[in-house]
């Protein structure tokens, strides 16, 4: 669903990025860029919050009643490109402005956000 | 027992969820309140582009370059970043166009407060406001310019209205329905009224793959004086350095870094690209047997391995 709306997003600024490249200063050839480490660096923070919320009494309760290994989950969350990591946080941070996101809707409907977001509700298809 | 049938039907129902739960929001406090002590404010030297036909995402980012002292013409950007068959722009649009001006655009946080800091440090914010419902969208991009709590209105530079007044609490509804989207724009030598550190290095990294080195580089020089010593923005002014063609000063900046963060293998890689422009082929293949001794990860050491194999074809090219 918006994983492919932040795909094409990805893509629509990454084509800007080039035509623009057209009348600059061209990077030279092999030079690692400075955006490199800095999507690194956000990807460890987004893949950290969503572990942290994972590691929670209430949610890994909740992910247990469904018999959800949370291995998996960390699996499949270092799996997902950072545009994934951006649409899951986002899609988490729409529910609530700062806060504490349990607390306001709830730790069924968190683990059940994240398990589709990652794709582990796919598993779910072959019952 | 654990329905798992029940449950993934369950989760197909989440966008349906999503709607219901962000289509009702009323405004929240976080976004509405202002600092106690927040006299009105009007920056009222801002200028003024009436918009021609459907353009007031040029009108409006026009205003904002020049109101940051870019030398721009209302045709220059149309040309920019109108698009006919959409009648319309986009917002990444506007954040490129702002690149190519050789300006910073920072989207600020969604909230009043954010709208009137940056005022008081004298920049109109360019919103997107949804003047339509959400079904029958109207999308309008205009310049805020004011705000006066006391009287509980805002001012825009807007379409055809030079100074457009409007209740605060009609403001913050459009501003909802546009996503609280809006966006400064930054001279390199500026910061954010507020700057969020991630989002304020994106917007660099962005000027930098702009091929704007230049401003890139006094960029990242005021990033470094509100982050002392934050290792990526020592990187990214080691990189516009060395895009500069200031291969000197670039080795420099990298050597820098690497003392402070020795296991950075980007910045290594980097490092021997430039010693090999000063023509110093040992010791870039040092600094590339270094990095790659230290168990890079994979994209990383690929990326090493090339640089390696570039060195050793510069120094056949030399040798002969």
């Amino acid at each position: 669903m918006g994983l492919q709306k932040a795909r094409g997003a990805l893509l629509r600024l990454v084509s800007v990025s080039i035509i623009c490249m057209g009348f600059a200063q061209a990077a030279p050839a092999g030079m690692i860029g400075t955006a490199y480490i800095l999507d690194d660096e956000s990807r460890a923070a987004s893949v950290s919050r969503i572990e942290v919320l994972l590691a929670r009494e209430d949610v890994a309760r909740q992910l247990a009643a469904f018999g959800v290994d949370q291995a998996l989950v960390v699996e499949r969350l270092n799996g997902l490109s950072h545009a994934e990591l951006l649409e899951l946080e986002g899609q988490l941070d729409s529910q609530v402005a700062g806060g504490d996101i349990i607390g306001l809707i709830g730790a069924v409907f968190v683990v059940l956000l994240i398990l589709e977001l990652v794709g582990v509700t796919d598993i779910f298809k072959s019952f | 027992m654990f329905d798992a049938t029940r449950v993934y039907r369950w989760s197909r129902l989440l966008p349906a969820l999503f709607v219901l739960l962000t289509g009702c929001a009323s405004i929240p406090p976080s976004v509405s309140e202002l600092p106690d002590t927040s006299p009105a404010i009007e920056l009222d030297d801002t200028p003024f582009y009436p918009q021609e036909r459907y353009q007031c995402g040029p009108a409006a980012l026009t205003t904002v370059l020049a109101k940051s002292g870019a030398e721009v013409s209302l045709d220059d950007i149309v040309g920019k970043v109108y698009l006919p068959g959409r009648q319309g722009s986009l917002q990444v649009e506007l954040l490129a166009a702002t690149r190519t001006e050789g300006r910073l655009p920072y989207v600020i946080d969604g909230s009043l407060a954010a709208i009137w800091r940056e005022l008081e440090t004298g920049r109109p914010v360019l919103v997107l406001q949804n003047l339509g419902v959400e079904v029958i969208p109207r999308w309008h991009y205009a310049v805020v310019v004011g705000i006066d709590a006391e009287r509980g209105e805002v001012a825009l530079r807007s379409g055809t209205d030079r100074r457009r007044v409007t209740r605060i609490r009609t403001f913050l509804h459009t501003w909802r329905r546009g996503g609280y989207w809006g966006m400064v724009v930054l001279a390199p030598d500026q910061l954010p009224a507020s700057p969020d550190r991630s989002r304020y290095f994106e917007a660099i990294a962005a000027l930098e793959q702009a091929g704007r080195a230049d401003e890139a580089a006094i960029a990242w020089q005021t990033a470094l004086r509100e982050w002392p010593g934050d290792t990526v923005a020592l990187f990214g002014l080691a990189n516009a350095r060395f895009v500069m063609q200031d291969y000197d000063a670039a080795e420099t900046a990298y050597r820098d870094l690497l003392e402070l963060d020795p296991g950075l293998s980007a910045a290594r890689n980097n490092l021997a690209l430039a010693l090999v422009e000063q023509g110093d082929y040992d010791a870039a293949m040092k600094e590339i047997g270094f990095a790659l001794s230290g168990d890079p990860a994979p994209a990383l050491e690929q990326e090493l391995r090339d640089t390696e194999a570039s060195i050793r074809r510069r120094m056949a090219g030399a040798g002969d």
